[in-house]
């Protein structure tokens, strides 16, 4: 098993990366709110800007509060190092950024989070990288769609927000039987309910504005790297392999083994797109991992809970989340999430769209808008929002449906947030009896 | 860069800078299981200070071919040969842990070629478990698993990192476990020339302890000081994974030392 901690999961989530016997003994991590760092002298500033010791040059780059949510990430899943960004987006665009160029390809799952689709399908594709699109859990399709040029397979662990749990080990034995390595966004998971790298994956990418920050105070975004992947055995990843010019002919895979997408990704892409992390919203993020475990299991308690009374109600035509015997990737849920497929759900009430609207227009202690993840109860109709710019084909093969609500359950007491769903499911029902009376 | 030795195609790190033969040139030796990535920020310095930096990864570790070497007299004998396909003359040798046995053995082999000598987390004898060497020859990972919460210091396993963002104990499992651990271990164990090799030594050394080592106890290290006569440094805070845990420390006493031979 790959490791690079010895502690427990709720000690790494509490201690690890920081000890206070520097910063006055401060037993919380300091905020260092600080663009720049005073160099002990000029060959100590030659010797940082030339990597020949660790430490903070410029906070676009590094910053002693980042550096520890980085730490700790990269402990609670397993890697050898981590970058934050300043979002998901951001943490996704660095690392096909830096594994891929003109002309490479990459072969994604379908059901991903609808900006991720935008960013393969549309933006990477005007720097000429291409992207195909395959149902992730067919192994046939995943091998066909694998070219000579493709540098990667792109999943989230579970997707967004068809709710289907990616087969980790047999995408990742695929990817390895071609030479590529297999990144994973674990945003709807957290290391928590699934580590993908032990399970073999060989990047993990999290939004940690979503359940690991855990109350919606602050974006932010992570690259863990696993350190397992051979980038040289592969022979696909110069950018890796090959010297850097920009510092000196620096070959990453040489110098830094195990670190050497981590080390890419901090001396070029933080150096030259800036996507950073601010060093107040790393202490709002380190609060939020602090309790994670206790709040991921909070989360998934509620959401079964609500799942079993959701079947229940007259007015829910169906109920969707990976643990449910009808989804599709039960099986795989069962394997990989045994502490349970997370807090994310999705149902349809009868009256289709405009029903569902209802039901989200008359909801008070649910709040409806464009997250997940937050300790509170979140709604979210995507096809009218984060998957919208979406065409029919692309929502159909993302597992949307017009009449989809999605949810985020919260922590709140689960007898309140029954309480504010049956409300909701009366207005729809009003609204599907209308619906039917209209013809 | 690649050199061949003894019919090997054998890595050698250079510190981000072509080697050149006609430099001082510094060698840095890793320990057990590891490779020259334990040297990543010393190297280069020394690079980029006006020296050539000959950092081997041993036969059939990391991005060496070969067969592991069995016994520390024969590392160091391959490392002459190592020295001799580069056509380096004049050397310093600078050795963590097996790494100093290896170049314990190495300094007869070289006589006036050795220039000084630094030992870095190590003594005279390295005695291992059997139980850990058993282990290694039956499951690697598991092996460097324990090699690692034994051998790196407290900071270290609360998540601490020289370079912002890593984990060094991930870094150092993913080396340990795809290298023939069990034979370094073996070959450690059975080596018993330390002390000899030493006393013979006839070149300044040197040696940095590491407080909080509990694979090469400080209390093994002063022996190995006592013997040679000198005061060692001992820095704090930091286990037997000295290169990786403090870099800037461990760097900062090497380049002393060399730079007082100049």
């Amino acid at each position: 098993m790959s490791r690079s901690s010895y502690l427990g999961d709720d000690t790494i989530a509490l201690h690890s990366g920081y000890q206070p016997e520097s910063d006055h003994g401060s037993r919380a991590v300091p905020i260092y709110q600080t663009t720049s760092y005073v160099f002990d002298s000029v060959d100590d500033a030659s010797a940082l800007f030339n990597v020949e010791r660790g430490g903070h040059i410029y906070s676009r780059i590094t910053n002693p509060t980042i550096a520890v949510l980085e730490q700790r990430l990269a402990a609670l899943e397993g890697g050898s190092g981590a970058i934050c960004t300043a979002s998901g987006m951001s943490a996704l665009f660095v690392t096909f950024f830096s594994l891929c160029s003109a002309g490479d390809h990459i072969v994604s799952a379908a059901q991903i989070y609808g900006s991720t689709v935008t960013l393969l399908k549309h933006t990477l594709k005007r720097f000429d990288i291409d992207c195909t699109f395959v149902a992730i859990n067919d192994a046939e399709a995943l091998e066909n769609a694998i070219q000579d040029n493709t540098k990667l397979v792109f999943c989230e662990s579970i997707g967004n927000p068809g709710l289907e749990a990616s087969d980790l080990p047999m995408i990742s034995s695929i990817a390895h039987q071609h030479g590529i390595p297999l990144v994973v966004d674990a945003t709807f998971a957290t290391p928590y309910l699934c580590k993908p790298i032990q399970h073999g994956a060989d990047v993990v990418v999290h939004s940690v504005t979503k359940w690991i920050g855990g109350h919606g105070v602050a974006v932010g975004g992570a690259v863990i790297d696993g350190g397992n992947f051979d980038w040289l055995a592969s022979g696909r990843f110069p950018t890796l392999t090959e010297p850097y010019a920009p510092f000196h002919g620096m070959n990453f895979w040489e110098e830094f083994g195990p670190s050497a997408l981590a080390m890419r990704i901090r001396c070029e892409s933080m150096r030259d797109i800036g996507a950073a992390m601010s060093p107040q919203n790393a202490f709002l993020l380190l609060q939020g991992i602090e309790t994670l475990n206790l709040r991921m299991q909070q989360h998934v308690e509620n959401a079964k809970s609500l799942i079993t009374w959701l079947q229940e109600q007259d007015a829910v035509a169906w109920v969707n989340h990976p643990d449910l015997d009808h989804n599709p990737s039960q099986a795989v849920a069962a394997a990989l999430f045994p502490k349970g497929a997370g807090s994310m759900l999705s149902f349809g009430v009868n009256g289709g769209r405009e029903a569902g609207a209802a039901f989200i227009d008359a909801l008070q202690l649910s709040s409806n808008l464009a997250n997940v993840g937050d300790s509170r109860t979140l709604v979210l109709h995507p096809g009218s929002t984060t998957h919208s710019r979406l065409n029919e084909d692309e929502l159909a093969a993302a597992g949307i449906s017009g009449d989809l609500i999605r949810v985020s359950v919260g922590i709140e007491s689960i007898k309140d947030i029954k309480s504010d769903f049956a409300n909701g499911l009366r207005a729809a029902a009003k609204t599907a009896e209308k619906l039917a009376q209209q013809g | 860069m690649y050199i061949e030795v003894n019919g090997q195609q054998t890595f050698v790190a250079t510190g981000g800078k072509t080697f050149d033969a006609r430099l001082p040139t510094v060698v840095l030796l890793h320990g057990s299981g590891l490779d020259h990535r334990c040297w990543a920020l010393q190297a280069r310095w020394f690079a980029f200070h006006g020296f050539s930096v000959f950092a081997p990864d041993l036969p059939g570790h990391s991005l060496s071919q070969g067969e592991a070497l069995t016994s520390i007299e024969a590392m160091g004998a391959w490392l002459v040969d190592a020295l001799d396909a580069a056509g380096i003359e004049q050397v310093h040798l600078m050795g963590h842990s097996q790494g100093f046995l290896m170049a314990l053995e190495a300094a007869p082999i070289l006589g006036d070629r050795l220039l000084s000598m630094m030992a870095l987390a190590t003594a005279a004898a390295i005695p291992v478990n059997p139980a850990l060497i058993d282990t290694a020859k039956q499951n690697t990972s598991k092996a460097a698993d324990m090699m690692l919460q034994w051998g790196f210091g407290s900071n270290h396993q609360y998540g601490i990192s020289a370079v912002p963002g890593m984990q060094p104990i991930g870094i150092g499992q993913r080396i340990m476990a795809n290298n023939p651990l069990a034979v370094d271990l073996q070959a450690c164990n059975q080596y018993q020339a330390g002390n000899e090799r030493a006393q013979a030594l006839r070149c300044p050394v040197h040696l940095v302890l590491a407080k909080q080592d509990r694979m090469t106890p400080v209390r093994e290290g002063l022996k190995l000081a006592k013997l040679l006569g000198i005061s060692p440094t001992v820095i704090p805070n930091t286990g037997h994974m000295l290169p990786i845990e403090a870099p800037k420390e461990s760097l900062q006493t090497m380049k002393s030392f060399i730079q007082t031979l100049n």
